[in-house]
């Protein structure tokens, strides 16, 4: 069976009821562009054709059983031997023969998704939080050289080696159209490999239920060309560069004095809490409050002022601005390229 | 000494005295406070199946809110708060409340009857186990009803589930009422284990015992092997949560992972204990509907002993994307896949049995064949997330949703309602109408397919489980909405059977004695039957009594229990010859003061550990009560 | 339909005072079910263990061996005297069976007030690791089944001192004295686990 990369599939449903025109989401298993979703979709269409050739059989001959005697006057039963022989082949080797080289297929599989990486492959830590990501660049000796928060930035054609943690609940990191999920668990270290064979964004989201907004914990994976990889990297090592006018210097004031330094860190100024997430770069993000709204002004702004309306139950705080002092904050966040 | 058969056999015959005198001794007492001190096992048993079918009802009205909450994207209908409380109690109680208990309920009211027998072996423990379920459910939807309902998931994994990050009362709540379900379920187990294995009629030998029964027998071992797992987790848990203990706490040593091992070897098993007597119930149906005998009976019978014993080796494949090492999850994908056998097995045992019979095709057959479609696909999606690569893929996302409905409704609830349309007129003696019985099939069978297939295709499009919305870019609002429609149309066909069997006991349609022609002793009582379920004990020559009975126009019973008293027939455990009589217990008020008791140790714990040390003692002194021996003391 | 006599079982026996009588398989249920509750216990702490870095964890040491030593040879005493009790009640000797099973009361307390001591001297806490939790959770389960034995079995003491029990009427004796001794025999996994377990597994 071929399938060609990055085909829209219609998946299950418009395989067998194409009065439903399915439309592939940004984050479905059945449009990889990875190796390892690859290989997981190669593996599911033709289990899928198996399956419904499989239901097809024996409702077929659940119909031929129940009414063959129907209009007929004398039941037309199967003697001991037909019998006998009908529940071998149907109940022993049917099933035998379904999952005997499905499960041979989905081990080698297996051993292939999980090889190992090479040492000198690029590492990112991530950390799941109640109900974010906070996103480290390790370098070769294993030290924090960038930090940044629910969007990760991969270099096309590369394996990138991911730490999973969590110092909370437990959260599952996972990108679909790239790699199956793995868990985050507290206390231990889990590791999974991630290569992106095209560029493009592609979202993940948590997929172990961590509490109240579980449902709005996503995150972007932007996978792009080695090049501009290597110069979005320098520029997140970077701390923040200083305001540039008189307001965004009044902005700075704002962020300090109201409290955000509490839980956020700018690097490069003294703001260096770290309950949120760290906003050295924040301007250069594609999405607010992991993945839920886009980075525009106006729902960054609505985003401080009451971001329990955008995400209930988040954890943070709504501010009280004035809305002078909203906008010039606006205008110092906006300058965190 | 067991007197031999005589060469010619005498006819019985009943005097009326001695008869309202069997009545008068195995009389269940009137009043409301009687109502409490009722022990027999068909009271029981329906109490279990009316309680638990009432709770079937509360839980799908939070699934239809959870459906309407995802009927499009950013809906508003519930926050996440509420949405996370309803989809924990949707899963907590459909599995524990509702689940169980039927099948629990169905099987205590029928095993001692199909059996031959007067009573279940411990009716007063019988009574106990309800009331303790009873309270437990009641409970938990009073903790629904202020606010303070469980909301970590029917799964309650830690550390989530921890008093940091669950502060409150909710998970206490879980945690209790869990323990409060495990307890009802394994007396329940240890009964039904007891009276099938000794107070079988003389002459059913374990070769003949009803298909029913011994799906029944197999879920009995499997929750009493399967339920002290979760005794431990649960204690575990609440003592972590009451006296900080630091077996969940990573800081400290603690292993959330424990918590999901000893979780899953108990919630693996529990799916298979839900659905074999579902197995148990179609067989039966089977047998009745196409009026000739099972085709491969020991075959049936060693598949659902088989799937028993395999349920236990499964449990890792709830885990595969916790970070385990591969190799030793590939054992499970093994084991998983074989679970295919004994149900292919089963599958095909009663296609063979179905092919070329005369059908009658009233509703319980339906529902029957219903459950073909919907099982056999549910089976399948089950084959394939025992793939670790593409369960990585669909774990915990709506294709895992899809699977388990599939599996779980179509495999258990469907059968149930059969079940149900079909024991309806031996327990009230009314029969249903088959028209609404048509009705709520086709109703149900298409508004469930609309519910859950499109759930498969929005897993593989990144779906995940237990979110209360999601953002309109997803695209995946179409299906949702679809899904929402279907819901409406299942409730509906759930719904027009729940007026069917209300209007039924309206309307005057009375039920024979035995109006399908079923082979089995339950229909050897009368409709419903009678306090002491025989007038005397049945003896049995083959699987198929019923049918002998009918052709020889003679049947042959058991002489010489007493009318005074409570007395059954004790047999050989696999050849059912007699070997005794016992003498069961009447009615008394203890079982239900001494679930009140447990029941205040439970609950007070989640406020004080003291309540641990009452409530232990009151239980030991309720139950001194309850066992103390009557004065005179009893003598032969 | 003609109903005819198949058997007559007016002179069976309404005594069943062994394995003919529900209520000792029920009695093995409930053993089952514990058994398999110990079982569960010993895992945990295995688990517990094996993941651990160190176990004890560093500043524990495993508890000491001699007083449940002392205990584990009670328990077996009093599951003696309980099997003696059962003997002379199978002789019809109700004088007997009110001794022995009050003698093994009386040895399951000298167990409890000597575990109370031996906990109070615990130098750790259940609240401080996952090691101090599992140790005090074990013990605690096996001391309320102790408690538990000591209760019921101060009924049946009673019960045969005011001489119910005979040889035919002793039901309640047998499946006493099964329970007993799946709690006395309960302690002895318990007993390698918890206080040799450390000193083999340390090494």
């Amino acid at each position: 069976m071929s399938f060609s990369k990055h085909k829209r599939s219609t998946g299950l449903v418009g395989a067998t009821a194409p009065l439903l025109a399915a439309c592939e989401g940004p984050q479905s298993a059945l449009d990889p562009a990875g190796a390892a979703a690859d290989l997981i979709a190669r593996l599911w269409w033709p289990t899928l054709l198996v399956a419904t050739l499989v239901t097809l059989l024996v409702l077929s001959l659940l119909a031929v059983a129940v009414l063959r005697a129907r209009r007929k006057q004398t039941a037309m039963p199967l003697n001991a031997r037909q019998s006998r022989n009908l529940v071998i082949a149907g109940g022993i080797i049917l099933p035998l023969a379904a999952t005997i080289p499905f499960a041979l297929s989905s081990f080698s599989i297996g051993r292939v998704i999980d090889a190992p990486l090479p040492d000198d492959a690029m590492t990112v830590e991530v950390i799941g939080k109640q109900w974010w990501w906070e996103v480290h660049y390790l370098d070769e000796a294993g030290e924090r050289i960038a930090t940044t928060a629910n969007e990760i930035h991969i270099p096309v054609g590369e394996p990138v080696r991911f730490l999973l943690k969590s110092d909370n609940v437990i959260h599952s990191f996972w990108v679909p159209n790239l790699k199956g999920k793995t868990d985050m668990m507290p206390g231990r270290t889990n590791v999974t490999s991630v290569t992106a064979d095209e560029p493009g964004v592609y979202r993940g989201q948590c997929a172990e239920y961590c509490g109240t907004q579980h449902a709005l914990m996503a995150f972007l994976l932007v996978a792009e060309e080695p090049e501009a990889f290597d110069a979005w990297l320098e520029g997140q090592r970077q701390p923040a560069s200083a305001p540039q006018t008189q307001a965004q210097v009044d902005g700075q004031q704002v962020f300090m004095q109201a409290g955000c330094a509490g839980c956020h860190a700018i690097r490069g100024t003294s703001a260096s809490g770290d309950e949120g997430p760290d906003l050295t770069h924040l301007a250069s993000r594609r999405t607010l409050a992991g993945a839920t709204v886009p980075n525009r002004t106006g729902h960054l702004g609505g985003w401080i002022t009451d971001p329990q309306h955008v995400k209930p139950g988040n954890k943070m705080p709504p501010s009280e601005l004035t809305p002078e002092e909203l906008t010039t904050l606006l205008g110092y966040l906006e300058g965190l390229e | 000494m067991t007197r031999e058969r005589p060469v010619a056999p005498y006819a019985v015959t009943d005097s009326p005295e001695e008869t309202a005198r069997l009545e008068r001794t195995w009389h269940s007492p009137g009043g409301l406070l009687g109502w409490f001190t009722h022990v027999n096992q068909r009271m029981i048993g329906k109490r279990f199946i009316i309680t638990a079918f009432c709770f079937f009802l509360l839980a799908g009205i939070l699934g239809i809110l959870i459906r309407l909450q995802l009927a499009g994207p950013e809906q508003q209908l519930l926050g996440p708060e509420l949405y996370n409380q309803f989809f924990t109690m949707h899963g907590t109680v459909m599995m524990f409340f509702f689940a169980i208990p039927v099948m629990e309920g169905f099987a205590i009211y029928f095993v001692p009857l199909m059996v031959g027998t007067r009573d279940m072996a411990f009716p007063r423990l019988n009574a106990f186990g309800y009331y303790v379920y009873l309270i437990g459910g009641i409970v938990l939807f009073g903790s629904l009803l202020l606010s303070m309902a469980p909301n970590a998931g029917w799964f309650n994994y830690v550390p989530l589930s921890s008093k940091l990050y669950s502060p409150g009362y909710g998970v206490d709540v879980w945690t209790t009422m869990i323990t409060f379900i495990e307890v009802s379920a394994l007396t329940a187990a240890v009964e039904l284990i007891v009276t099938t294995l000794r107070m079988r009629a003389p002459g059913m030998s374990l070769n003949r015992m009803p298909l029913f029964v011994w799906a029944a027998l197999v879920m009995s071992f499997m929750i009493v092997f399967a339920m002290p797992a979760v005794i431990v987790s649960s204690t575990l848990l609440i003592l972590d949560r009451l006296v900080d203990t630091q077996f969940f706490i990573v800081e400290s040593g603690g292993e959330p992972l424990l918590w999901q091992h000893l979780f899953w070897y108990f919630g693996h098993p529990e799916v298979y204990i839900i659905l074999v007597p579902a197995l148990g119930m179609i067989s039966t149906i089977i047998i009745t509907f196409t009026r000739r005998p099972i085709y491969g009976y020991t075959a049936l019978v060693l598949s659902v002993v088989a799937i028993g014993f395999v349920s236990f080796g499964l449990w890792v494949h709830h885990m595969f994307t916790t970070g385990l090492p591969q190799l030793g999850m590939s054992f499970f994908t093994a084991a998983s896949a074989t679970i295919a056998i004994p149900s292919g097995v089963q599958i095909f045992c009663w296609i063979a049995s179905l092919w070329g019979a005369k059908i009658r095709f009233a509703t319980p057959m339906l529902w029957v064949l219903g459950f073909f479609a919907i099982f056999v696909i549910g089976g399948l999606t089950g084959v394939m997330v025992a793939s670790i690569p593409f369960d990585t893929q669909v774990h915990d996302t709506f294709f895992l949703v899809a699977h388990f409905h599939y599996v779980l409704i179509g495999g258990a609830v469907f059968p149930l309602i059969g079940a149900t349309y079909y024991w309806w007129p031996k327990i009230t003696d009314r029969m249903m109408s088959e028209t609404a019985g048509k009705w709520s099939f086709w109703l149900a069978f298409i508004g469930f397919n609309v519910t859950f297939f499109p759930m498969h295709q929005l897993g593989l499009e990144g779906m995940p489980r237990r979110i209360y919305t999601y953002v309109e870019e997803m695209g995946w609002g179409d299906l949702n909405l679809l899904a929402t429609i279907g819901s409406l149309v299942l409730a509906a066909g759930f719904g027009v059977t729940l007026i069917n069997a209300v209007w039924s006991v309206f309307r005057d349609r009375r039920a024979e004695p035995n109006p399908w022609g079923a082979p089995t002793l339950e229909w050897a009582a009368d409709s419903p039957p009678a306090s002491y379920n025989f007038r005397h004990i049945p003896m049995v020559e083959s699987r198929w009594p019923l049918w002998d009975w009918e052709k020889a126009g003679e049947r042959a019973v058991v002489t010489g229990l007493r009318n005074d008293r409570r007395e059954v027939v004790l047999t050989s455990i696999l050849d059912a010859k007699p070997v005794g009589v016992q003498v069961l217990p009447e009615p008394t008020i203890w079982p239900f003061v001494s679930a009140l008791a447990a029941s205040m140790g439970f609950i007070g714990i989640i406020f004080h550990p003291v309540f641990f040390v009452i409530a232990f003692f009151l239980v030991a002194f309720t139950l001194v009560a309850w066992f103390w021996p009557r004065r005179p003391w009893r003598d032969d | 339909m003609r109903v005819v006599q198949g058997i007559d079982v007016a002179e069976m026996t309404r005594f069943n005072p062994d394995r003919r009588a529900p209520l000792w398989w029920g009695i093995l249920g409930l053993i089952t079910i514990e058994s398999a509750v110990v079982l569960t216990f010993c895992v945990s702490y295995m688990y517990l263990a094996a993941y651990a870095d160190v176990w004890p964890p560093s500043g524990e040491s495993a508890p000491p061996m001699l007083w449940p030593s002392i205990n584990l040879g009670l328990l077996m005493l009093s599951s003696l005297t309980m099997f003696l009790a059962g003997q002379a009640i199978n002789r019809g000797n109700k004088r007997g069976l009110a001794i022995g099973v009050t003698a093994s009361v009386l040895l399951a307390t000298a167990v409890l007030v000597l575990r109370s001591l031996e906990l109070m001297a615990y130098e750790f806490s259940w609240k401080d690791h996952a090691y101090g939790s599992i140790v005090w959770t074990i013990s605690g389960f096996h001391y309320v089944h102790v408690t538990s034995i000591v209760f019921g079995s101060a009924v049946v003491a009673i019960l045969a001192w005011r001489g119910y029990f005979t040889r035919q009427r002793q039901i309640g004796v047998v499946v006493d004295t099964n329970y007993w001794y799946f709690v006395c025999f309960a302690w002895i996994p318990f007993y390698l686990l918890l206080y040799w377990g450390p000193r083999v597994y340390g090494q």
